[in-house]
């Protein structure tokens, strides 16, 4: 989580540093009297570098994928407390004393 | 007789019950379904940003986002582990959804970058 975001914030200012070379580039332009073609090299390196980086936070930083097949190892234990069928309150584990029992009375 | 038929009519009613019972964890495809639209969203806003920059206008642009999105349905498949399926329920959950939605902010933030670049 942290890693992803730090490197998603440092993709973002790649891209506004590449954002701001752009600007300089054109005014540049403007004072040399020439017609904007593309952007300069440096500029493409770095957006291509700013999306790499913002791509691998954009996959990594929202959560990892849950299982949706119930019989799987992490969903069985979930599922079962879930279903109010399966709760039993009278059983033979209530003679014996557990740790429960004694919080409550004290 | 008749209490057979009963029994056949019940077991086909069980039946149906059972098909249309959801055979899947909803919470989690919920999860999925959240985490797919946090990446989907990011990522259009920077595709915004970079076609901005890179001063694309008409119809380059939208083809730029349609590979951004290529893209990006391919990495989801790579963090599903390309097990789509133990992940979501059709593979139109990772490959379409969020696509207008991100559509949208990616022209707000095109447009926004191209001003601030090109024009101003």
């Amino acid at each position: 989580m942290g890693l992803g975001f730090v490197v998603g914030v440092v993709g973002v200012v790649i891209l506004s540093h590449a954002a701001y070379s752009t600007i300089q580039y054109r005014s540049l332009l403007k004072i040399m009297e020439e017609e904007f073609s593309g952007p300069p090299m440096n500029v493409v390196v770095e957006l291509l570098l700013g999306l790499v980086l913002c791509m691998w936070a954009a996959l990594t930083v929202p959560g990892n994928f849950l299982s949706i097949k119930l019989d799987t190892d992490e969903n069985r234990m979930v599922s079962l407390p879930g279903n109010l069928d399966f709760m039993i309150f009278n059983h033979r584990g209530k003679v014996f004393s557990s740790e429960m029992d004694m919080k409550l009375k004290i | 007789m008749a209490g057979h038929n009963d029994s056949s009519v019940s077991e086909k009613k069980s039946s149906q019950a059972v098909d249309d019972l959801p055979t899947f964890s909803v919470e989690n495809m919920q999860n999925n379904m959240k985490v797919i639209y946090y990446s989907r969203t990011f990522l259009s806003i920077i595709g915004g940003v970079i076609a901005g920059i890179l001063g694309f206008t008409g119809f380059a642009g939208f083809i730029f986002y349609f590979l951004i999105m290529a893209i990006t349905s391919v990495g989801l498949m790579a963090k599903a582990k390309f097990s789509v399926h133990s992940y979501f329920d059709s593979w139109n959950r990772i490959i379409l959804d969020g696509f207008l939605g991100g559509l949208l902010s990616f022209v707000l933030f095109w447009t926004f970058a191209y001003d601030i670049v090109h024009i101003f």
